[in-house]
């Protein structure tokens, strides 16, 4: 009867030990997934890419980990725990950084868009000031239909401002300030010759 | 107590055979090729940080693809009874991945940079054309489509180096595709207009020479205006005195045609009248013999052909004066210069001075290629 117990014993200790040692944290891998997930929709990848990779390979890092602790016969989960609650950390902040840059690049368009107007509806001034010679001229033909593109621009980016579409938005009025500006300058020198 | 050292010896068997059989269990485990499969991952993510996803998407792609099949066989392969499980094709998918990531790397790497290169010379090359369009029509009358395309044309281009900067060079290279259409399409449009308005070079050049040649035989001064180049040039005996900057008529391109045009004649033609004090509002003028026998002869000409209505009058009162340096055309035909400038000439010249009018002294050919 000892005998029989001892064995079940050894049996029990043996059954246990090399089944032993922990799961897949699947809950939290779920969790970091979401993460990184709601991140790609906050477009982590545009606003702030480096940081996004680097989230995403912590992510391939801690998948290959667990494979790696699956083909074992003893699993060990641990420190793929550890590094889930890392990466889920850094994906929500990755996240919110997003958020925060795509904040201050729609903030600059906005500022461009109000500071193009201005210089545009500057430029409609100084087009009545400009030498009554450049009526009818090239020069003053060139400069409206400059302005033209400049304002269909800015429609078009305003229009990808609509979209969320914040850094394309921002490519484009970038250009057309600077168009503006330029133009802006060329008016003030017409005008300032024509006084000298 | 014979009883108690068999249990004793069988208690001892099996703590010893346990140990020995985990070890033995451990031993013959298959090993998963968890450090290629860590290579693998490294040399994509290297990749993806030189663009390969970009300049190299093909290779990159297959690397992808590759290290997904790795970690799916990876994965089936532990869902098998530990000592079934067989690692050699996740192995080999792992080290294909490897190979196809490096590959993509330097691929995308090499591609980078002389895509890189490329981008910057397209952008510079279209700088150029803007600076030679500009330098060419910006006061020559072009038509508004052509005006458009140009101006959308440097928009693009504008945009292009924004992005360029930003080290996006695909999406820079698309925009200076459009910008390159629109560009060069309106400037080969453009000078092949102003090919047109050099038609009459020969007869620009001749009247040319033979002024020169008369202000060196007559050894007097003698003015000539080169329209295209807004310049109005004095000799002295055949040689250059002074070259000034002109402004001319607001329709400056082509001959005069009809009173009110605001065109600027193109002949040859001599001072009539010096005009100073309150005779004149710009300050000092030649007053020339415009239109001479040639201009009437042409004039009714074009009358009789119905170019011209009939109730069309000829212009005068051509002159070369001063009130100019505004830095545009604005007169109504005749010549302006700085009143400075326009002590020079007004000293020199005298009634019967010559004045040769022409669209430009330098030939088509080099003023596009200058």
């Amino acid at each position: 009867m000892k005998n029989k117990v001892l064995m079940g014993l050894a049996a029990i200790t043996m059954v246990a030990f090399l089944s032993s040692c922990g799961k897949v944290p699947q809950e939290k891998v779920d969790a970091t997934n979401a993460a990184i997930a709601a991140a790609q929709t906050a477009e982590a990848a545009v606003y702030v890419p480096v940081e996004f990779a680097a989230v995403q390979d912590s992510m391939k890092a801690i998948n290959a980990a667990i494979e790696v602790q699956n083909s074992k016969l003893f699993k060990k989960f641990g420190p793929i725990t550890i590094k889930l609650d890392e990466t889920l950390a850094a994906a929500n902040k990755v996240a919110a950084d997003a958020a925060v840059k795509k904040e201050e690049v729609k903030k600059e368009v906005e500022g461009l868009m109000t500071g193009i107007k201005a210089v545009l509806e500057e430029n409609t001034g100084l087009m009545k000031k400009a030498p009554r010679g450049k009526e009818g001229a090239a020069v003053l033909e060139q400069i409206k239909t400059e302005t033209a593109t400049i304002e269909a621009s800015v429609v078009e980016a305003q229009a990808m401002y609509d979209k969320g579409a914040y850094m394309d938005a921002l490519n484009k009025v970038k250009a057309a300030n600077d168009r503006a500006v330029g133009i802006n300058t060329e008016l003030k020198e017409a005008i300032a010759k024509v006084r000298r | 107590m014979r009883a108690n050292r068999r249990d004793l010896l069988l208690f001892s068997a099996i703590a010893v055979s346990i140990p020995l059989i985990v070890i033995l269990l451990i031993r013959f485990t298959p090993v998963p090729p968890a450090e290629e499969v860590e290579f693998a991952m490294e040399a994509i993510s290297r990749a993806e940080k030189d663009r390969a996803d970009t300049y190299s998407k093909r290779l990159y792609t297959e690397a992808k693809a590759y290290y997904d099949s790795a970690m799916a066989n990876w994965q089936m392969q532990n869902t098998r009874f530990i000592y079934f499980r067989d690692y050699e094709r996740v192995l080999m998918f792992a080290t294909m991945s490897i190979e196809k990531a490096e590959l993509a790397a330097e691929s995308s790497i090499s591609s980078t940079s002389s895509f890189e290169v490329r981008v910057k010379q397209k952008i510079d090359t279209l700088n150029e054309l803007v600076s030679k369009i500009n330098k060419l029509f910006t006061t020559y009358p072009l038509t508004p489509e052509t005006r458009n395309r140009i101006s959308n044309g440097k928009m693009l281009l504008k945009e292009a180096e924004i992005i360029y900067r930003k080290g996006q060079y695909l999406q820079a290279n698309m925009k200076i595709t459009d910008s390159e259409y629109l560009l060069t399409n309106s400037y080969e449009n453009a000078t092949s207009n102003l090919k047109d308005y050099f038609k009459s070079y020969s007869v620009w050049k001749n009247w040319v020479t033979k002024t020169i040649n008369d202000s060196r035989k007559n050894r007097n001064y003698s003015i000539i205006i080169d329209k295209f180049s807004r310049k109005c040039i004095v000799y002295q005996n055949g040689n250059k005195k002074f070259e000034f900057t002109a402004e001319l008529g607001k329709n400056w391109v082509g001959d005069k045609r009809v009173k009110g045009d605001k065109a600027t004649p193109e002949g040859m033609y001599k001072v009539t009248k010096k005009i100073d004090g309150r005779s004149t509002k710009y300050y000092k003028a030649l007053l020339i013999d415009y239109p001479n026998d040639e201009d009437k002869e042409k004039f009714k000409k074009e009358i009789v052909q119905g170019s011209l209505p009939t109730s069309a009058k000829i212009g005068n009162l051509i002159e070369i004066h001063g009130n100019g340096g505004k830095g545009i055309d604005w007169t109504d035909g005749c010549i302006a210069l700085t009143d400075r400038e326009m002590d020079s000439v007004f000293k020199y010249a005298k009634v019967g001075t010559p004045v040769t009018i022409v669209g430009s002294m330098v030939e088509f050919e080099n003023i596009v290629n200058r």
